[in-house]
């Protein structure tokens, strides 16, 4: 244990591109969200399609396959990425279609009650998505967000495989190094697992203030 | 001020309305009257343009809709007609994320371009006009459905509507509640508001209103004061369901 005591700034390191990579991709991966969930309902039926389409894609396939296809699979074309944008733009794409799905179901919950009582009063329907509709459903959606968020802390170990020094890739360096495994494996499990935990706690929050609105 | 000509809708082969024609003037308080699914709800809601309409045309203040016109135009007219009439629902529909002021300012900011304090301030004028200006900071979850119905009459309200809709007000509503909403329509009425009420309350319906129409199976069967229409109701219709509603 000693050997990752004395380690730690190397792995602290990784455990920031972790974060790093979970927060960036989780926040482009809400816009996407967002975006995509109300394409797929008030889109025309071309933009419809495709949503889903993309949608379909994007859950039908390991993000493993969509980290490869996007660092390594895009320079065949002349695209030549980093390994942490690389990184990002894979999981945002690929959380964006899950959140998709979760915002949809959210927005749907909603009772038609409220977008008649917005036309009602001469909103228009983007007014009254973004006044009415959506802050009621962010609050529906906000625990299912919170666990494919957590999912996304711990997907990005994947990312090790494109070259990020993430938490995985800094153990499995310092296991090169020195020729020992477990103390390095545990420590970053454990690490993964307060990272967690503190995203939980901090979601547990926003759920209960938001449940105290009304 | 709202004329219907031929205003049909057809729900896939249902036929909801058979063209209706309708002729409404301002400071009139008419009350819809009729058996469930007569299309009285359905009525007040393609006038608002809740509903596109099937068939047939609507003008209200001059501005006028008709089913031969492109989606677009017709969405952005009925966006104009929704801007000079209120409705007030059956279910309140009041946002529960808001508190009864930021039910009734929300589309102060939004639609008419208010800006904060000048929002509040008329906010919080009308609910005092339907008595609830100690409530503004409440959130609906912790109002009465009687005092939930009045913060929706004071949101309806805010805009300076030409008319207000009603669309059975009343009926989720506890017995003991139905006399405040009431009220405060009644004032609404004596200040000369033009109203259009769907309603089961036959004792508001021949106190307040200036016309009824009785409506059965999508058409309008009768038109007429209150007072003729419940002493001597013309069609036998019409007699079969007041003898109904007024047995209770």
């Amino acid at each position: 244990m000693q050997l990752v005591w004395d380690n730690l700034p190397f792995l602290l390191k990784g455990a920031g591109y972790t974060l790093l990579i979970t927060i960036i991709s989780m926040f482009f991966g809400l816009i996407i969200g967002v975006i995509v969930a109300i394409a797929r309902m008030q889109g025309n039926r071309p933009i419809r399609w495709v949503a889903r389409f993309y949608v379909s894609i994007i859950r039908g396939t390991p993000v493993l396959v969509q980290l490869v296809i996007v660092y390594y699979g895009l320079t065949d074309y002349g695209i030549t990425l980093d390994a942490i944008p690389a990184a990002c733009i894979a999981l945002s794409i690929n959380i964006g279609a899950y959140l998709s799905e979760t915002f949809r179901g959210a927005i749907l919950s909603i009772p038609k009650g409220q977008t008649e009582a917005a036309y009602a009063t001469g909103m228009t329907s983007a007014q009254t998505m973004w006044r009415i509709v959506l802050p009621q459903a962010a609050r529906t959606a906000i625990p299912p967000m919170g666990n494919t968020f957590i999912g996304m802390l711990k997907e990005t170990s994947l990312v090790s495989v494109i070259t990020v020094t993430d938490l995985l890739r800094s153990a499995d360096l310092l296991i090169a190094q020195y020729y020992v495994y477990m103390p390095f494996y545990i420590g970053i499990a454990i690490m993964y697992w307060i990272m967690s935990t503190i995203f939980s706690t901090i979601l547990e929050r926003i759920e209960r203030r938001l449940a105290k609105a009304y | 001020m709202i004329q219907t000509r031929g205003l049909s809708k057809t729900f896939g082969t249902h036929t909801v309305l058979h063209e209706i024609d309708l002729n409404i003037q301002a400071g009139e308080i008419v009350v819809l009257l009729g058996p469930s699914g007569s299309g009285k709800s359905t009525l007040l809601r393609c006038l608002n343009g809740l509903e596109d309409l099937s068939a047939g045309s609507i003008e209200v203040n001059s501005i006028e809709v008709t089913s031969t016109m492109k989606l677009k135009e017709r969405q952005q007219r009925m966006l104009q007609i929704r801007r000079q009439t209120g409705m007030v629902f059956q279910q309140f529909n009041l946002y529960p994320h808001k508190t009864a002021l930021g039910n009734v300012t929300e589309s102060l900011r939004m639609v008419k371009k208010l800006e904060r304090t000048h929002a509040r301030h008329v906010g919080e004028r009308m609910l005092s006009r339907v008595g609830l200006l100690e409530k503004k900071d409440q959130y609906p979850s912790r109002l009465s459905g009687g005092q939930q119905q009045r913060v929706g009459i004071a949101r309806a309200l805010a805009m300076e509507p030409e008319i207000i809709l009603f669309d059975e007000p009343t009926s989720a509503l506890d017995p003991e509640l139905v006399g405040e909403v009431l009220d405060v329509m009644k004032s609404l009425a004596q200040e000369g508001m033009t109203m259009i009420v769907v309603t089961h309350e036959m004792k508001f319906a021949r106190q307040v209103a200036n016309k009824v129409i009785f409506m059965d199976e999508g058409r309008i069967i009768e038109q007429s004061d209150p007072e003729s229409f419940f002493e001597r109701p013309a069609t036998e219709r019409a007699q079969r369901f007041l003898s109904k509603v007024m047995d209770y």
